[in-house]
């Protein structure tokens, strides 16, 4: 790994107060233009291997894969389409065992062996709704003009001739009548998952979640669909163990809000876990499922789909990921927030803080060159942020939240008295009943004037009075300073004490 | 929406354009054709940008969707409904799930979220009725259920509530659909019955504050403090810096007297909160309890600033003063609660003792009488009364009220969490030795009963019975001493001494009388 690059003394500014911390700032490129997201940063495929990224651009315009080694990009390659997912996997047994870099983008996963393209796989095509086939069978026949066609395409469902002008429709006819309806459907998310065997360097299908509701698994050397199950809605995120063919499951977070749980045998979802909103991430740590919600917050549930429990974050989730310290089994998730920092939790307790120079939109931790526990973070605006964990750092449970909340030891802020204040409660403690008398007097002596003044308007006809008594009209009276004044300042030589 | 069609229409036109144009040669149009575009090729993106709540990218998408697919991208639409709608712009999300639902008319989610545009809308009707369309398409929903029951509870149908969330329950059960239904029996004022449904809450989910909190709140309603204790301290442990639960659990510290606690206990909100009126109500009345009067006028007449039409804190306000002889300040604070609540006897009676300090005993007759007709229970009011037209000389109208009194404590005296205060028992005794109806069984033997009940508890098992006795006891003491350092300047005329006493007891209860009124002041004020 080439460590300590001129940009490290930037990070080491942006974290200088956090001296024992557990990383190290191997690089960070604010200027890096890496935009993508978890599910598409390609782990590192083996030891001296670079990074894979599948970069969105910018604006989702310009799609690349992007091979890092070290901190620098070393090739750039632009892509047909945007990349959903990467993923990296063993394709068979024989030695040398490289890795393969599966990348979904599209209806199509494109597989790379050592960084070059290798095999694409498309998924296969839809049967077209039965009716409509029926249609355009009759269109071939010319037994069909093209506006019946069109009305009864509407009854139907959407397609793409039903935009058409009226004189694009016979060409558009003629010259599709010949050709077989197809429908295609897209990736969404893929992962994968070993196929036989539970070691590291085992053979692993890729698990592929499509846009029409399903989940299918791929075998590895021939890209033969091995299995094929639907859900109710589109998946979003997967997360697999076991082995496919001993015993898996499936969790797969689904656009629609809930979580599914698959098993081997089952083509339809066993267990459903109902959010009631959208998850952000879903990792598996041992057995525990651990999802972060769009509500800001992080959820632990068992495989059966029982909630464990449930953790509030400080700002919303934008990414979540697995961080595997293998030298002391540790399991951990780390979530990267919308205020900059990455949290990671081992279940409910937070392990360490790690704040960002900039919002960190995808993470991954892993095997990094040379070096066992390193985490690759890319931010929103781009930039690219190596972290190393230090060999000696351990991550301790933080006991402290058990303690009182730090508001708890401030003052409180109770206003203060002055010594008028007190001056005065004893005057009236002493000159109570006079003072309440006095008041008592000039308040029925403003009643009345006001009482007098409101006669005088009335018998002057000053002001306007209601016709008829089912409108009532509001008088609104506007008492001047002076008025108030005549009455303050007797009462201001008798005693000001009322305050 | 109106931006969305005309870039639909812009679109349409631009392609009629540029059609013919192509279709001059037959050849490049032949390879276009083949390359429809897939309509939900960008979906995934636009979810990923809509769940990490960068809508700006994920509008720029469906943008770019849209145009690719000249409008018929559903979920695009779907998306772009969601985020007008978290931009408050819901009727225009109602159109374009509208038009999702349009696009395909069998998708229950579709319908779910018109469903819920509307119900935002207020057109809770409309709602119900798209709702009941999309359980046609989907049955086993708990969310359709949830919902529907949420749209009877706004038109106040309670049965047909009552049984939607039910049946949501039976779905899938969820911490939202237990507090709604907990909701509807409080709002028909069914207590026990909306305790029932959030222990069960509880149970299912029993680290949700909420709920615990809601819990805590409701059994301290009912006066059940050991078990609002606990639910309040659970909620608690797993959010300690719960506004609701604190104030709490900090009024029920109060009425026990642990003030101190309750104190630091309020720092947290005080610094989470610092505008609450029923928190700067609560430390003051703990200054009170404190004697730190001074302190605790200065809490109260923040809390009065930030709500000053809450007649609770007025209340309190004119306890204090009374206690520190502000009488004529008293009477203000009181007869403003009165304008804000004229339904409470305790109010009159403050204002009685204000006035016969202020030496109006015309008035406070007034006041008292008002305060024995409002009031049902509090035999103090009627003690008060009594003692006042003793000191009138009219032994006539002072012997009804006090018999009025021993009514009222025949009546309390079955209720165990009761307790007298110590000074008003004797008040009373000295009033009726003076009435000469001190030979009255009735009276006497309750009394002494309740006295020497008092005593030993006092003596041996102070600690056990503290808790369910509590509130009276700890800010009678709080009020005693109070009434003690009030002895000092006036126990000089002799002949005063039966008259004037009198008046000072009176205080004391009112500590006790401020407790209840203060306690339902922060249950009122955390409920909301």
């Amino acid at each position: 790994m080439a460590a300590a690059s001129s940009s490290d003394s930037d990070s080491g500014r942006a974290e200088s107060s956090e001296a024992s911390s557990k990383w190290l700032d191997a690089h960070y490129d604010p200027m890096a233009n890496i935009h993508t997201f978890s599910s598409c940063l390609g782990e590192s495929l083996g030891p001296g291997t670079p990074l894979v990224v599948g970069d969105l651009g910018p604006s989702g315009q310009h799609p690349r894969l992007k091979v890092l080694k070290g901190p620098t990009v070393l090739t750039e390659s632009p892509l047909p389409a945007l990349p959903a997912a990467a993923a990296t996997f063993l394709m068979e047994q024989h030695e040398p065992r490289t890795p393969a870099l599966a990348l979904a983008s599209g209806p199509c996963v494109y597989v790379y062996k050592n960084l070059k393209p290798y095999f694409k796989f498309t998924l296969p095509q839809l049967p077209p709704n039965p009716l409509e086939q029926d249609l355009w069978n009759q269109v071939k026949e010319d037994r069909i003009d093209p506006l019946t066609l069109k009305e009864m395409l509407e009854v139907l469902c959407v397609c793409r001739f039903l935009q058409l002008e009226l004189s694009e429709m016979e060409a558009f006819v003629s010259q599709h009548k010949s050709k077989s309806i197809k429908r295609q459907t897209v990736i969404t998310t893929m992962t994968t998952l070993k196929k036989n065997l539970a070691d590291e360097d085992a053979v692993s299908c890729l698990v592929l979640g499509t846009e029409n509701k399903e989940l299918l698994v791929l075998d590895p050397e021939a890209f033969t669909i091995l299995a094929k199950m639907s859900l109710p809605s589109v998946p979003v995120f997967l997360e697999v163990s076991g082995q496919f063919d001993v015993e898996f499951r499936l969790a797969a977070a689904c656009r629609n809000g809930n979580i599914y749980i698959l098993r081997r045998d089952s083509k339809r979802p066993k267990y459903c876990i109902e959010l009631s909103a959208q998850p952000v991430g879903l990792v598996r740590v041992h057995k525990v499922l651990v999802v972060g919600s769009n509500q800001d917050t992080l959820h632990g549930f068992t495989h059966k789909g029982k909630k464990l429990w449930t953790v509030q974050m400080p700002a919303a989730i934008l990414t979540m990921n697995l961080l595997e310290q293998r030298s002391r089994s540790l399991q951990a998730v780390m979530a990267g927030l919308a205020n900059g920092e990455v949290h990671i939790y081992h279940d409910k307790a937070l392990l360490n803080v790690i704040r960002t120079p900039d919002v960190v939109t995808s993470l991954c931790f892993g095997r990094y060159g040379r070096e066992d526990n390193t985490l690759i973070m890319t931010t929103r605006g781009g930039g690219l942020i190596i972290k190393i964990l230090k060999r000696t750092a351990v991550f301790v449970e933080a006991r402290g939240e058990a303690g009182p909340p730090p508001a708890q030891a401030m003052k409180l802020n109770v206003p203060r008295k002055t010594r008028l204040y007190v001056d005065q409660t004893l005057r009236e403690r002493e000159a109570g009943t006079a003072m309440h008398r006095t008041f008592q007097t000039d308040l029925y002596l403003l009643r009345l004037r006001a009482a007098r003044a409101y006669v005088q308007a009335l018998e002057s006809s000053l002001n306007p009075v209601s016709v008829t008594a089912r409108e009532p009209l509001k008088l609104h009276a506007v008492v001047s300073f002076q008025v108030c004044r005549a009455i303050r300042l007797p009462q201001g030589q008798e005693g000001r004490g009322q305050g | 929406m109106v931006l969305l069609s005309h870039r639909l229409l812009f679109f349409f036109f631009f392609q009629r354009t540029q059609f013919p144009a192509s279709a001059e040669s037959q050849k490049p149009r032949l390879k276009k054709a083949q390359e429809f575009p897939i309509l939900e090729k960008q979906n995934w993106l636009i979810h990923l940008h809509y769940i990490r709540k960068d809508y700006e990218a994920c509008k720029a998408v469906i943008k770019e969707q849209l145009q690719e697919t000249q409008g018929l991208c559903e979920y695009a639409i779907y998306v772009q409904a969601l985020i007008f709608r978290l931009e408050g712009n819901i009727q225009e999300s109602l159109e374009l799930f509208q038009t999702c639902a349009v696009l395909s008319p069998q998708c229950a989610d579709n319908l779910k979220q018109v469903a819920r545009s509307l119900f935002l809308l207020g057109k809770h009707k409309a709602a119900i009725e798209v709702y009941n369309e999309a359980a046609k398409l989907n049955q086993k929903d708990w969310e359709i259920c949830h919902n529907l029951g949420v749209c009877y509870i706004y038109l106040k149908q309670f049965d047909k509530a009552h049984d939607q969330l039910h049946n949501a329950l039976h779905l899938n059960r969820h911490d939202l659909t237990y507090i709604m239904l907990g909701k509807i029996h409080l709002l028909q004022g069914d207590l026990d019955k909306a305790i029932e449904i959030y222990k069960k809450a509880v149970e299912f989910s029993p680290e949700n504050t909420e709920l615990l909190t809601t819990l805590g709140l409701l059994y301290l309603q009912l006066g059940i403090y050991q078990k609002a204790f606990e639910h309040l301290g659970n909620a608690l442990t797993y959010d300690p810096t719960n506004y609701k639960a604190i104030l709490a659990a900090g009024s029920m510290m109060q009425t026990h007297g642990d003030f101190d606690v309750a104190l630091t206990k309020y720092r947290v909100v005080a610094c989470a909160v610092p505008e609450s009126p029923p928190l700067w109500n609560n430390i003051g009345m703990c200054f009170f309890g404190k004697k730190k009067y001074v302190a605790a006028i200065s809490c109260l007449k923040r809390a009065n600033y930030l709500a000053p039409f809450d007649w609770k804190i007025l209340y309190n306000l004119g306890l204090v003063h009374l206690t520190m002889q502000q009488y004529a300040s008293a009477f203000h604070f009181v007869s403003a609660a009165i304008n804000l609540q004229p339904k409470m006897g305790e109010l009159f009676m403050l204002l009685a003792v204000a006035l016969t300090n202020l030496e109006d005993p015309e008035n406070a007759r007034r006041a008292y009488a008002e305060a024995a007709r409002l009031d049902r229970c509090n035999p103090l009011v009627n003690l008060n009364y009594a003692v006042l037209l003793y000191n009138q000389g009219e032994r006539k109208g002072a012997l009804a009220q006090f018999q009025e009194m021993e009514k009222k404590i025949r009546l309390l005296k079955d209720s165990p969490s009761l307790e007298f205060d110590a000074e008003m028992v004797e008040m009373a005794q000295k009033l009726g030795a003076a009435l000469q109806v001190g030979e009255a069984l009735v009276w006497t033997k309750p009394v002494k009963d309740t006295k020497s009940k008092h005593r030993s508890a006092s003596a041996s098992k102070a600690a056990s019975l503290q808790q369910p006795l509590g509130s009276n006891q700890a800010l009678g003491q709080a009020m005693s001493s109070a009434a003690a350092y009030r002895k000092l300047p006036s126990g000089a005329g002799a002949t005063a001494q039966p008259t004037k006493p009198p008046s000072l007891p009176l205080e004391p209860e009112p500590a006790a009388g401020a407790q209840p009124t203060e306690a339902p002041a922060q249950i009122r004020e955390t409920q909301e």
